[in-house]
């Protein structure tokens, strides 16, 4: 087993636009250790999305490999790759992205009824995962019922609920006001702390990058700099 | 929760979110549903009643006959009395693969029948009243006076011993009435000496020559099928033989049966004896091609009238599957990147359709059962549509319809319309399966 919980070597990826190859990543080489709290930051149109969708699995890199988790998430079919994002990745979009026929006990629980926990673990952990981020009473209402802060909280405790090796949060933060933002990300640096969880944020917000122990910045698909930060 | 839960309740819920859009597709299904169980009812019903009144101016339900008599009707093919006996025995409850209602010889030729100002071909039938009361559609369609003596005590005088019951047209033609003597010409049969039932189609027998003899009209028919008014004459039996000098032969054994659908195990069961004897055994299939044919081809008609609908119904269906899978494709996206695999994206659109497909069919059945029940009872009358009788493929429509369905026919239509629908949903439940990542979580 590797000892990264992320790994790129060489990873390139092209976009064939209106005829023109667009090079959203060209020769990324990145190692992310388990636990870090790590920041991706670059203007628009520099890579971030893609970089964060190449190590979620929900890319594939031209060339390069990509691992994950100890697993090469390269040349695999759809259905690996949903189970490998299942066991082993977590993920927070911008849109919050709940489903808005589910309460919001039932958007948390999904990933884990979807690997088969049982009843009483599932209940037990996202008990324990609403009380962590503040979301304790707010277990049955739906999305629509929930403002931006708590439903991305609700997206938090569902990337977290599997206990994934690595959460990947494109622009968490990018809908919500800057208290409710600030409060977000208390809530996911403590879960990093708690949990050791490896978090990767794509974002233009100065708060993330902030906060982030590692900034990495990506102009034209390539990084330009990879800052580590002390305490 | 489990898994399948987790599917079903967001099938479900799915469903619900466009509430409107949901009722109307169950609407579709359930109507398309309904209209099809209400046609196939009234089809099989008329069927049903077109078949059993052929059969009761046919030759039954199986006919014994003359090796030859389907193609050639030729009256000297004539068969030995005695195989009344035989078929009876072996069409007694013990052989037999169903219970028979009834036995009846026939002795059938063709003549002239002359009144004082008319005279008209006829066909012959010779019968036992008795037998034939029950089966046969003539002595049910009386109008006037009695069947061949059935009700000798109406005529004191024994008129009947050499009465004969003609049609409704046939009456109007030769301007006769209960009680006005006509006479009756035929060709005597040429009669095979006694039971050689390998060859009965003897041709140098004594008979041959022309017979007249003087009857009585003591009944009149209307059955509403114009060749059968204007052209049938029933006299009994025994009185048709010697009048045509047929000895004790018949034309004919009709059988009538309680069920249609033992018609040809029962043929089979006759024809293992008769095989190799000159005897042919047919069914009405085959004995009344011309009525098996219209009813294959009407039913074929309503399928297609019916595939046209269901199609539309399908096409519904395909429509509203399609929707919730194009407007969802974000949603769809995130569950994919979320763990969802393919398989379980395909599952989770088909589960949407199973649901929407269970309340289409329950609303169906509900509705297309309380319309058959409604014409199972009380039957729909085509007299508001027509005035004239209706006679089709040498039967009659009685002028109540009434709807007929078998259990196997109803499991049929669910089946036909739930797996025509189901298969409409597979093609929006590949397009999810499909979802690409991460286009589809560009899309919101």
């Amino acid at each position: 087993m590797s000892e990264w919980a992320v790994e790129l070597k060489d990873v390139g990826r092209t976009y064939q636009t209106n005829g023109l190859a667009v090079h959203a990543l060209q020769g990324i080489q990145l190692q992310i250790k388990t636990g870090e709290f790590l920041a991706i930051a670059g203007p628009s149109g520099s890579g971030k999305t893609t970089l964060l969708n190449v190590i979620g699995g929900l890319d594939q890199s031209d060339s390069g490999e990509v691992w994950i988790a100890g697993h090469n998430f390269q040349a695999l079919s759809r259905g690996t790759l949903a189970r490998l994002r299942l066991q082993h990745i977590g993920f927070v979009f911008q849109a919050y992205n709940l489903i808005p026929v589910l309460t919001a006990r039932e958007n948390a629980e999904f990933t884990l009824l979807l690997q088969g926990v049982s009843e009483p673990q599932r209940r037990a952990k996202i008990d324990q995962l609403f009380a962590e981020i503040g979301l304790a009473g707010f277990e049955k209402r739906r999305p629509t019922q929930l403002s931006g802060g708590q439903q991305q909280r609700v997206a938090v405790a569902r990337a977290m609920a599997t206990e994934p090796a690595l959460i990947l949060a494109d622009e968490p933060t990018a809908n919500l006001d800057s208290a409710t933002a600030s409060a977000l990300l208390d809530v996911m640096v403590q879960l990093n702390q708690t949990h050791s969880t490896t978090f990767i944020f794509s974002t233009h917000d100065p708060q993330i990058m902030d906060r982030a122990r590692r900034l990495i910045r990506l102009r034209d698909g390539q990084i330009v700099s990879d800052e580590v930060r002390t305490e | 929760m489990t898994h399948g839960r987790l599917l079903f309740t967001l099938a479900w819920r799915n469903l619900w979110r466009y509430p409107r859009r949901t009722i109307l597709t169950v609407l579709a299904l359930g109507l398309g549903l309904a209209f099809l169980l209400f046609s196939l009812g009234l089809g099989d019903g008329s069927h049903e009643q077109m078949v059993a009144n052929g059969i009761k101016l046919g030759g039954g339900h199986v006919v014994i006959q003359a090796e030859g008599y389907q193609r050639t009707r030729s009256q000297d093919l004539l068969l030995p009395s005695h195989l009344i006996s035989t078929v009876d025995a072996l069409l007694q409850p013990q052989h037999a693969p169903s219970p028979v209602h009834s036995i009846s010889p026939r002795l059938l030729a063709s003549g002239l029948l002359s009144s004082a100002t008319n005279a008209s071909g006829v066909g012959i039938v010779g019968v036992q009243p008795q037998a034939e009361h029950t089966v046969s559609l003539i002595p049910q369609r009386m109008i006037e006076g009695s069947y061949l003596g059935l009700y000798p005590e109406a005529y004191p005088n024994d008129e009947q011993a050499s009465g004969l019951v003609i049609g409704a047209e046939l009456a109007q033609k030769l301007k006769v009435r209960i009680g006005s003597k006509v006479v009756l010409m035929a060709q005597a049969v040429r009669v095979q000496p006694e039971a050689d039932t390998k060859r009965t189609n003897g041709t140098n027998g004594a008979g041959g020559e022309i017979q007249n003899a003087l009857f009585r009209v003591v009944g009149i028919f209307r059955t509403g099928l114009r060749e059968v008014d204007a052209y049938l004459v029933h006299l009994s039996l025994p009185k048709t033989q010697t009048f045509l000098g047929a000895g004790d032969q018949i034309t004919q054994i009709a059988i009538f049966l309680h069920q249609e659908s033992a018609s040809v195990p029962t043929a089979d069961v006759l024809r293992q004896q008769f095989s190799p004897t000159g005897i042919e055994v047919l069914t009405w299939r085959e004995a009344l091609a011309e009525l098996a044919q219209f009813v294959w081809l009407d039913d074929a008609f309503n399928y297609v009238m019916n595939g046209i609908i269901l199609v539309m119904v399908a096409l519904g269906v395909l429509n509203t599957m399609l929707m919730a899978v194009l407007e969802r494709r974000y949603e769809l996206g995130v569950c994919a990147a979320l763990g969802l695999r393919p398989v379980q994206l395909l599952a989770l659109v088909m589960y949407e359709s199973l649901v929407l497909i269970i309340l289409g069919l329950a609303l169906g059945l509900a509705l297309g059962l309380g319309v058959h029940s409604y014409f199972a009872t009380y039957g729909l009358d085509i007299r508001l549509f027509t005035e004239t009788d209706l006679a089709i493929a040498g039967t009659v429509f009685d002028p109540i319809l009434y709807s007929s369905l078998s259990q196997a026919r109803i499991i049929w239509a669910v089946s036909v319309v739930g797996a025509l629908a189901l298969l409409m949903a597979v093609y929006p439940g590949w397009k999810a399966a499909r979802t690409e990542l991460p286009g589809a979580l560009r899309a919101m």
